[in-house]
């Protein structure tokens, strides 16, 4: 069975991550545990973008020897890499690690009220998007598979929290 | 998402092409980097990347020249500039240059996904494009005329000729010849080629649907008219009006036709909206339309107006030489078509077709190896498949004496060899006749 670790980083709602554990582990067929580790993250700041940036995050996880298969970051912090303006989640694919934002996933960045429901969702939904990427899945052309490439929230909410047949298939054959 | 697209990003910094490469994989393209100009340009050489994403700030020669040099060795590759620092003049060259598309970094994620699912569309339309144009250039090819027999040959040269000025003509043949067959070589081979070959069948329509058909109409223009509706004239815009039968147009149709022609402008039926149309006309008749001016069924202005340069396709008695490879091409075809093994034409079979006479020409040649494919047993088309039994063979006389000969024997049988009759016919006394007979060794056919 394959063992996921996932690591809060500067993320204040570790309870979300709880009540998501079974779902995941039912999901990935995998066993899933959160982890903690204190970790600084100042390096990782770029003071022009005011962002941090995710490949940075992410090789700092990778240094990890956590004796498990998979390991992702989950943070508030709002993330980048050089290329892109933001990015809701980083993965390499076929890779180790992963990492998640949370930072744009709250209605309030987008003045609309807070839903906590729909947050949580949208947080499972790149969390399952994101290590399905490290499980080697590309983007999926399917719109209701969690492998959906999106770039907004609402596109998100629009995806279900389930890989579609070809992706599960995939998902299972590589775990 | 498996796309065959590849994509080659040209960038100094490692985080930038690593971020592309992560981003674009995770897309399902192939990804390749190249750190400067030099790098890329060796790899465009050996390989033929569909995307390339270069930076305007690149060691030794910048993004501008390289996307110079790009178009230069693949004018079809798609280059997208990409720039940390935006100006106006650099992005204005880039695209004066040919560059597809220009954007600064760091990208919003929705706008670098837009652009390359635009340029993977613009990739797949001109191959689409391409594909069909060289479709369509195989659809019906001057070679696709099949024929050894030097009227065949002429017609075909003087289809090139044609085919290479914007000239009306007038295709003249016996029917089942193959007109419309030469049309479409000629509107093929014309630069009207990628517009389509707007087609009336003159005499299957009836004159006051005629009109509607070649003019269009208005909503309401008459009884049912429930919608506008565009004419042929008005969808040959641009491409070949092809009108077969033009024999059997009324003579109000005539003078309505060649004032079109005159004027390539006419107004829809019960519009008054006068349109234009750029349209070439070829059209078609088994009728002598020089014959038929002097009898006073056809305008001569008309005539002369349609006759710029006219074209005859000899009936396939005269040219016994295609015989064999219209035959064979037909074999090829059919035996395709109906999923049978090709067969081979035996020599019997071939030596009656070619002394036949085919009042139906190609067309009925056509029908008889489908028939001879379809009843036939074996690999080779016998005598007995070809229903040819209840038709004449082609007049090959030479002599007058053979003509005569051939002549009695026809009226013989016409009138079941009742001599009274057939001598009356032939408009000789019985004793002539029966003298004749003699003579020829004529005998009754059972």
């Amino acid at each position: 069975m394959v063992n996921i670790r996932i690591i809060p980083m500067q993320f204040s709602r570790v309870g979300i991550l709880e009540r998501m554990l079974d779902r995941i582990s039912q999901i990935l067929r995998s066993d899933v545990r959160i982890e903690l580790h204190p970790m600084d993250l100042t390096d990782c700041f770029d003071p022009v973008r005011s962002q941090y940036n995710a490949n940075t995050i992410i090789n700092k996880l990778s240094s990890y020897d956590l004796g498990s298969n998979k390991i992702i970051g989950v943070t508030d912090l709002d993330l980048f890499i050089p290329v892109l303006s933001y990015v809701f989640g980083q993965a390499y694919l076929g890779g180790t690690t992963a990492l998640i934002s949370g930072h744009r996933l709250e209605n309030s960045r987008y003045g609309l009220p807070e839903d906590q429901v729909n947050y949580e969702q949208r947080l499972l939904k790149c969390l399952l998007h994101e290590l399905g990427h490290t499980f080697g899945l590309k983007h999926c052309l399917n719109p209701s598979c969690i492998m959906l490439s999106t770039t907004y929230v609402e596109e998100m909410d629009h995806k279900s929290d389930y890989f579609c047949p070809n992706c599960l298939t995939e998902l299972k054959r590589m775990v | 998402m498996d796309n065959k697209l590849s994509i080659l990003i040209v960038d100094d910094e490692l985080s930038v092409r690593d971020s592309l490469t992560n981003w674009f994989m995770e897309d399902g393209y192939d990804v390749d980097t190249a750190e400067d100009a030099k790098v890329a340009l060796n790899k465009i050489q050996a390989h033929n990347f569909h995307i390339i994403l270069v930076d305007i700030k690149l060691p030794g020669m910048d993004g501008l020249e390289l996307n110079r040099r790009i178009k230069a060795i693949n004018e079809e590759t798609i280059v997208i500039i990409m720039t940390a620092f935006a100006s106006v003049d650099s992005a204005v060259q880039a695209l004066k240059d040919g560059a597809y598309d220009f954007v600064c970094k760091p990208f919003d994620p929705d706008a670098v996904t837009h652009i390359i699912r635009n340029a993977s569309s613009h990739i797949q339309l001109n191959q689409e494009n391409l594909s069909l144009q060289e479709r369509i250039k195989s659809l019906v090819n001057v070679d696709a005329i099949i024929g050894q027999s030097d009227e065949i040959l002429n017609v075909l040269e003087q289809v090139r000729v044609v085919a290479e000025t914007d000239s009306t003509v007038i295709i003249c043949g016996d029917s089942g010849t193959g007109k419309e067959l030469v049309a479409r070589a000629i509107h093929m081979n014309s630069t009207r080629r990628f517009f389509p070959m707007v087609t009336v069948h003159c005499g299957a329509i009836a004159e006051n649907l005629l009109e509607s058909e070649l003019f269009g109409h208005e909503r309401g223009a008459f009884t049912g008219a429930q919608y506008a509706r565009k004419g042929k004239f008005e969808m040959a815009d641009g491409a070949t009006l092809f009108l077969d039968e033009i024999s059997t147009i009324s003579m109000k149709m005539q003078i309505e036709l060649l004032r079109v022609l005159e004027t390539r402008r006419f107004t829809r039926v019960g519009g008054n909206r006068e349109y234009k149309s750029d349209f070439r006309v070829i059209c078609a008749t088994n009728r002598d339309l020089k014959a038929m001016v002097d009898s006073g069924e056809f305008r001569e202005d008309l005539f002369y107006r349609l006759n710029v340069f006219s074209l005859k396709i000899p009936p396939l008695r005269e040219r016994a030489k295609d015989i064999q490879p219209l035959v064979e091409h037909f074999i090829k075809v059919y035996a395709e078509q109906m999923n049978k093994p090709t067969k081979q034409i035996g020599k019997r079979a071939l030596k009656a077709l070619q002394s036949y006479a085919f009042p139906g020409n190609v067309r009925e040649l056509e029908n008889l190896i489908e028939r001879a494919i379809v009843i036939g047993t074996g690999d080779t088309i016998r005598l007995k498949d070809l229903p040819l039994e209840q038709t004449r063979p082609a007049p090959s006389w030479e002599s007058i004496q053979e003509m005569e000969q051939h002549h009695i024997q026809t009226i013989l049988d016409k009138y079941a060899w009742n001599i009274s009759k057939s001598a009356k016919a032939l408009g000789v006394d019985r004793v002539t006749l029966y003298s004749k007979i003699k003579k020829y060794k004529l005998q009754k056919h059972n």
